[in-house]
């Protein structure tokens, strides 16, 4: 195991902006998120926190119908360019959406889902998967003995942490949670946490969030957006004990949002 | 002063709820027993003549005695070919419509087409079915023909079914499918297909029941002549089972055996939706 020459950002957003019709909901932001990294953004509502997440795996593309501009780099690479496979991207950005979305069928086939897609074939590798990235989420103490009921008998946390491991297993170099414990119970949210904590040398954690207190638990750098624009970023325990700017002190201390 | 206050309203919400109920029970018991009486009448008349031999044998007699082997075989191949042939273009439109395309004039269009088309007497198909099929395509009246024609009748209601039900399907297990690396293709075929598969299914049995009790658009098209001997080509003309009830009742050749063949019939389409609910039930297993 060598380590890389140059340890240069996992994503680089550069100048990029997404809007939906003619006025953008996100403006001009520019930042680097290095490897390894949990990275946070914070805002009020209607900040485009989400919008950005979704358009770093190109979902607010194809779904959405919104327009991206600038560069989103991975790896030095643009994701925005013509020439990309999108579903590749989607691997290497697995994304764990707000409300636990399990497909309707079994917890097995719930995780077994991405990697067939991606060519694995063979059953023993597939179980394989399955264990490892359900241990991952911490869910397979809970499930290991009843893969095969369906995924929708699972309580919320549980759906939650089932999405994530599903999304462990595609194997991705970036996970992309959009405020992945909004509707989850403090134990539920904690595992989430523990989760993320214990594989931060596996992969980089995008995290969108509305819950301050989390991103200041669990961020190694945080950034701040409103209404579309950057107003900061920089080390969690920085924007937290002294922000730069008097509107980020304003939103972390609750005067608004 | 309170109490007389309340002495004035005569309904009380759960009067009105006792009044709900009693009115809604009556028109469930209402329709139902419509439904019974139709079945009932039916089959009542037409049972004692429904025999074994009657489902296996050629008619004798212009029909006054026999069975409806030839008749039973071509629905069942009519209908086939017309929900084989109506399905995929049906589902494809729908796919097409719900998955595709966004809102727009020609969705509009596409719809509105579809729309009309489903408000066509069937009659007129029948006349279209001819014209194209029978006479200008050369078919003649012919299997082929009459299974075309049924194709294009049911084609609409396809279509309308399939995408509500693909429709109401979440966003979020498209997103979640593509999100796992799926193409749109993919995630239509493996996930919004599946899900949608009941809805789907009723369509498909809607367009079964109407294409097997078909009579206007047949009579034009697979012809009414009575055959004594099972089609064994796509381009043998056939009877169909309410072709034939049609003529021996029309024609008063034999009310038993009208009776007789109009419990084939519903019996047919009966084990025909059992059977499919049956194995949606099976494949939906899965998906739970």
């Amino acid at each position: 195991m060598s380590a890389p020459s140059v340890l240069g950002p996992k994503v680089d957003l550069r100048d990029v902006s997404v809007r939906y019709g003619r006025d953008p909901v996100v403006r001009n932001i520019t930042l680097s998120i290095p490897p390894h990294f949990i990275y946070a953004f914070i805002g009020p509502a209607g900040s485009g926190k989400t919008s950005l997440l979704r358009a770093m795996n190109l979902l607010s593309i194809e779904v959405d119908g919104a327009a991206v501009t600038g560069e989103i780099m991975l790896d030095g690479v643009d994701i925005l360019g013509a020439d990309v496979d999108r579903t590749v991207i989607r691997r290497k950005m697995g994304m764990v959406f707000a409300t636990p979305q399990p497909l309707p069928r079994s917890i097995y086939e719930n995780l077994v889902f991405g990697p067939r897609l991606a060519g694995v074939r063979k059953s023993d590798e597939l179980d394989e998967l399955v264990e490892t990235s359900l241990q991952a989420a911490q869910l397979w103490d809970e499930v290991k003995d009843r893969l095969h009921s369906s995924a929708l008998s699972l309580s919320g946390g549980q759906q939650q942490r089932l999405c994530i491991a599903r999304t462990i297993a595609l194997q991705p170099e970036v996970i992309l949670l959009d405020e992945p414990c909004s509707g989850l119970d403090p134990i539920s949210t904690l595992k989430i946490e523990e989760a993320m904590d214990s594989l931060r040398s596996r992969f980089t954690w995008i995290i969108v969030t509305n819950n301050t207190k989390q991103a200041a638990r669990v961020s190694d750098r945080t950034a701040f957006l409103l209404l579309g624009d950057l107003i900061e970023d920089g080390p969690t325990d920085r924007v937290f004990t002294n922000p730069t700017d008097p509107r980020t002190s304003d939103y972390i201390e609750g005067r608004f949002g | 002063m309170l109490s007389d206050m309340a002495s004035f309203r005569v309904i009380t919400p759960r009067r009105e709820q006792a009044i709900a109920d009693v009115i809604l029970w009556t028109v469930m018991a209402f329709t139902l027993s419509m439904l019974l009486f139709i079945i009932v009448f039916v089959v009542q008349r037409g049972l004692p003549g429904l025999t074994w031999e009657y489902l296996t044998q050629a008619p004798a007699d212009g029909g006054r005695a026999g069975g409806v082997f030839p008749m039973l075989i071509g629905t069942l191949i009519v209908t086939a070919l017309g929900v084989v042939i109506a399905t995929p273009l049906g589902l494809g439109t729908a796919i097409y419509l719900t998955e595709y395309t966004r809102e727009g004039r020609l969705t509009r269009l596409i719809r509105f087409g579809a729309e009309c088309l489903a408000g066509v007497p069937s009659i007129i198909f029948g006349l279209f079915g001819f014209v194209l099929f029978v006479i200008a395509l050369g078919f003649g009246w012919s299997i082929l023909a009459g299974g075309l024609t049924l194709a294009f009748m049911i084609l609409p209601t396809i279509i309308r079914t399939s995408e509500e039900a693909i429709r109401s399907v979440p966003t979020a297990y498209r997103e979640v499918a593509l999100s796992l690396g799926a193409s749109k293709w993919q995630s239509v075929v493996r996930v919004v297909l599946p899900s949608a598969l009941p809805g789907i299914l009723t369509g498909i049995i809607l367009g079964v029941g109407r294409s097997i009790s078909e009579t206007a658009a047949v009579i034009f098209t697979a012809g009414s002549s009575l055959s004594h001997r099972a089609p064994t080509s796509l381009f043998d003309g056939v009877r169909t089972l309410s072709v034939h009830f049609y003529q021996l009742a029309r024609e008063g050749i034999s009310d038993q055996k009208a009776y007789t063949t109009a419990t084939v019939l519903v019996l047919a389409i009966l084990i025909i939706n059992v059977t499919a609910y049956v194995i949606m039930n099976r494949l939906m297993r899965r998906y739970r």
